[in-house]
């Protein structure tokens, strides 16, 4: 009995292992006693309730409108698949938004760091007013604007070709047809050719000192060869919009709805302006000495910050940024308010023949799936730019 | 060795639990939770909660004092005059149409009275339907410069509507039948949905005729804009309450009923005294002041009609004060929504469907 109680002379409730193990099953059980709480509670409810649950109506038509699908829909497509082409119009506002978002926030972040005075401020302006509004605010905002601009029938239009109005623009659009395949493989072959001999010439550049331009000439050779083969085979053919019928609606070549145009502006300019703020605090912790250095050396400004403060900067800005992606992704959610048909929008009009729980936990499951994609990209691209040990 | 045998307790532990819990769930699966009835929880509770709106003219709204009015927020009224004997004990929590499902299962609310649409599958999900209190139908709302005539010119046009509603499912099935292709725009709140047609991003606005109407009036120049003739659906509006307590259900149904047989009895809120006083046995009954149509079992005071039509009126009064000329205008005599007959006279039918159960 001794020796069960004292180990090696220790009593048990002062041994250091005991002690570990037993905060590592307290909090285990708690974390457990929880979850079972709560899906013993949800499934007891449910059942309570009649509250309808279950996957069989995925296979059933849908029956709902929809009114923007990039890969086309029909009322009488399954729910699964009307699901499906409501990720996707996630998706498209999401990844369409984080890259220009990205693209913004740099642009801001840097001219907060400027000299100049003017641009400084404008930049201090545009993240304060952007990152201190709720967003459901703005983007209610952004599509008044959008609402006041003239209708489809009495919008502006440039070349016959495009067109703004408050359904939105509409742009001609490359359609593809026999030979675009073929054409597609001889540009990717260009393009790894371009990328090749850039490397070359880099490494070139570095061993040598003689400027061989890389960049002018691996961009010369993808570009030149895809045009080439562009203009031999014929690969696409330009489809330019044009109204059709007694309500002018535009028909042909691509569409940004005004709904999907006010939500990418909302969005992109709240997200920008936090994404500015970590570039800024990203440039600001790489050590003066670095820019004393690159200066003394006699590297310009923007120089120092190409080659010497950016790339280091990137360590930090990286992780946070990650974060203002899947914010970007979430609030996106908030189409249904401005009526573009986003994976909330459209399960909700769902749940009026489908059930709702079980329509909840597809989006949840979605939006996860998304957000888990992001951290995955954003964390290997942090791991290649990290420190490596020498 | 140690840690192999820490693992080992913590599986352990873990197992308990698991199976603590689960065993607690079955048990009290089993085991029938003790029913408080909602109509002691209300009574308890001093107000009836019932969900609706504010943004519709004669169904829902504010008026200029910031009080809800409108036919849904009366039949809620009548429902707290009844067990309560105060018209003015209600709170209003406002949603929108696609949280009506969600909103009406949880039980929360005691009245789902938002322009519901009676249709199968919600009565089989959310809850129960108490009677049609309004017979409407789908139509479409167009600007007037279109030309447009007919529905069934409507290919090509860019279409408005409010998401969860069995009107954009309509819609849906109303172009897909005809062949029509369309651009449909879906908002969650009616608001926008006006917004959006009075800009002109959609050229058409499809509702329910009387919403349709509704909204018609409060556009700056309502004579712009022209409702089609095409009634595309069968759209029966009515209170719905939580399923799963059928005591408050024959309540609220019965409450209904006492309101339209107060119109077919020409009981109103001027005259209730007075007919409570009167000689006519069928009106005494609905009053309480004599016999009985199951009051007792429902839990009711034997007058508690006359609290109702005091305070709110019969089912002519509510019509007209919030659909009929003192509201919105929209024509009762000769349409579905009249009476069906004025009781006690039998074979003078009025031809309408407004129909209630006898109170016996």
């Amino acid at each position: 009995m001794n020796r069960l109680l004292y180990v090696q002379g220790v009593p048990f409730w002062r041994n250091v292992v005991v002690l570990r193990w037993a905060v590592q099953i307290v909090s285990a059980v708690l974390v457990i006693a929880v979850i079972a709480g709560f899906f013993g509670n949800v499934s007891r409810e449910i059942a309570a309730r009649d509250i309808p649950f279950g996957y069989g109506f995925l296979d059933r038509e849908a029956q709902i409108p929809i009114g923007e699908s990039i890969i086309g829909y029909h009322p009488s497509d399954s729910f699964a698949y009307g699901l499906l082409v409501a990720a996707l119009n996630t998706v498209k506002a999401s990844v369409l938004g984080v890259i220009l978002a990205t693209l913004l926030g740099i642009v801001v972040g840097v001219s907060r760091l400027s000299p100049n005075w003017l641009l400084n401020r404008i930049a201090l302006v545009y993240i304060e007013v952007f990152r201190n509004i709720p967003l459901l605010v703005q983007l209610l905002f952004w599509f008044l604007i959008v609402l006041s601009l003239p209708t489809v029938r009495e919008g502006y239009v440039a070349f016959d070709a495009f067109y703004l109005s408050n359904s939105g623009v509409n742009l001609p659009w490359p359609v593809p047809q026999d030979g675009f395949w073929p054409w597609a493989l001889i540009t990717v072959i260009g393009i790894v050719v371009a990328v090749v001999v850039a490397r070359r010439l880099n490494s070139r550049e570095t061993e040598t000192g003689k400027p061989s331009y890389p960049i002018l000439t691996g961009l010369a050779i993808a570009i030149g060869v895809g045009v080439i083969a562009l203009l031999i085979l014929g690969p696409m053919t330009i489809d330019v919009p044009s109204p059709e019928g007694r309500f002018g609606r535009l028909q042909g070549g691509a569409e940004l709805s005004g709904s999907f145009t006010a939500l990418l502006v909302g969005l992109v300019m709240y997200t920008s302006s936090f994404i500015a703020e970590i570039v800024r605090a990203g440039i600001q912790s790489v050590s003066k000495g670095q820019t004393e250095a690159a200066r003394s050396v006699g590297m310009s400004g923007i120089l120092t910050l190409r080659h010497v403060t950016f790339p280091q900067s990137l360590r930090v800005i990286i992780p946070p940024t990650i974060s203002q992606y899947l914010n970007l992704t979430k609030n996106s959610s908030l189409a249904a308010a401005i009526g573009y048909p986003d994976l909330v929008s459209v399960a909700s009009t769902m749940t009026q023949t489908a059930p709702a729980i079980s329509l909840i936990l597809v989006v949840m499951l979605t939006y996860l799936a998304m957000s888990l994609t992001y951290s995955l990209i954003g964390n290997l691209y942090n791991r290649a730019i990290r420190f490596k040990g020498t | 060795m140690r840690w192999k045998l820490g693992l080992i307790l913590m599986m352990a532990a873990i197992f308990v639990v698991a199976v603590a819990a689960c065993g607690e769930d079955a048990e009290e699966m089993v085991e029938e939770e003790p029913m408080v009835s909602r109509l002691a929880t209300v009574q308890e509770r001093g107000h009836v909660i019932c969900a609706s709106r504010n943004d519709v003219p004669g169904y829902g709204s504010l008026d200029a004092n910031g009080r809800n009015v409108g036919f849904d927020i009366d039949l809620c009224r009548a429902v707290a005059a009844a067990v309560l004997g105060d018209a003015e004990a209600i709170e209003i929590v406002l949603i929108t149409a696609a949280e009506r499902g969600p909103t009406i299962q949880s039980g929360d609310v005691d009245l789902l009275v938002r322009t519901v649409t009676w249709t199968t599958s919600r009565d089989a999900g959310w809850g129960n339907y108490i009677h049609t209190t309004f017979y409407d139908g789908q139509g479409f709302m167009v600007s007037k410069d279109l030309g447009v005539s007919s529905a069934y010119e409507l290919a090509g046009a860019s279409v408005c509507v409010t998401s969860g509603t069995t009107t954009e499912l309509n819609m849906a099935d109303f172009f897909r039948q005809n062949n029509l292709e369309y651009n449909p725009i879906v908002f969650e709140d009616t608001d926008v949905v006006l917004d959006a047609y009075q800009e002109g991003q959609c050229d058409v606005f499809t509702n329910d005729r009387s919403q349709l109407a509704a909204l018609r009036s409060a556009l700056p120049n309502p004579g712009d804009h022209v409702i089609l003739p095409e009634t595309i659906s069968e759209e029966p509006l009515g209170p719905v309450v939580p399923h799963g307590d059928e005591q408050w259900f024959d309540l609220v149904k019965t409450v209904i009923a006492g309101i339209i047989y107060a119109e077919a009895y020409g009981v109103n809120s001027g005259n209730v005294a007075a007919m409570a006083a009167g000689d006519n046995v069928k009106v005494k009954r609905l009053l309480g002041t004599e016999g009985s149509f199951g009051q007792e079992t429902l839990g009711l005071r034997e007058t508690f009609m006359q609290d109702v039509i005091n305070s709110v009126g019969n089912y002519g009064e509510i019509y007209n004060r919030n659909l009929g000329p003192e509201g919105i205008d929209l024509p009762r005599e000769g349409g579905r929504n009249a009476l069906w007959a004025n009781a006690p006279c039998t074979d003078c039918p009025k031809g309408g469907q407004i129909y209630a159960p006898p109170l016996r």
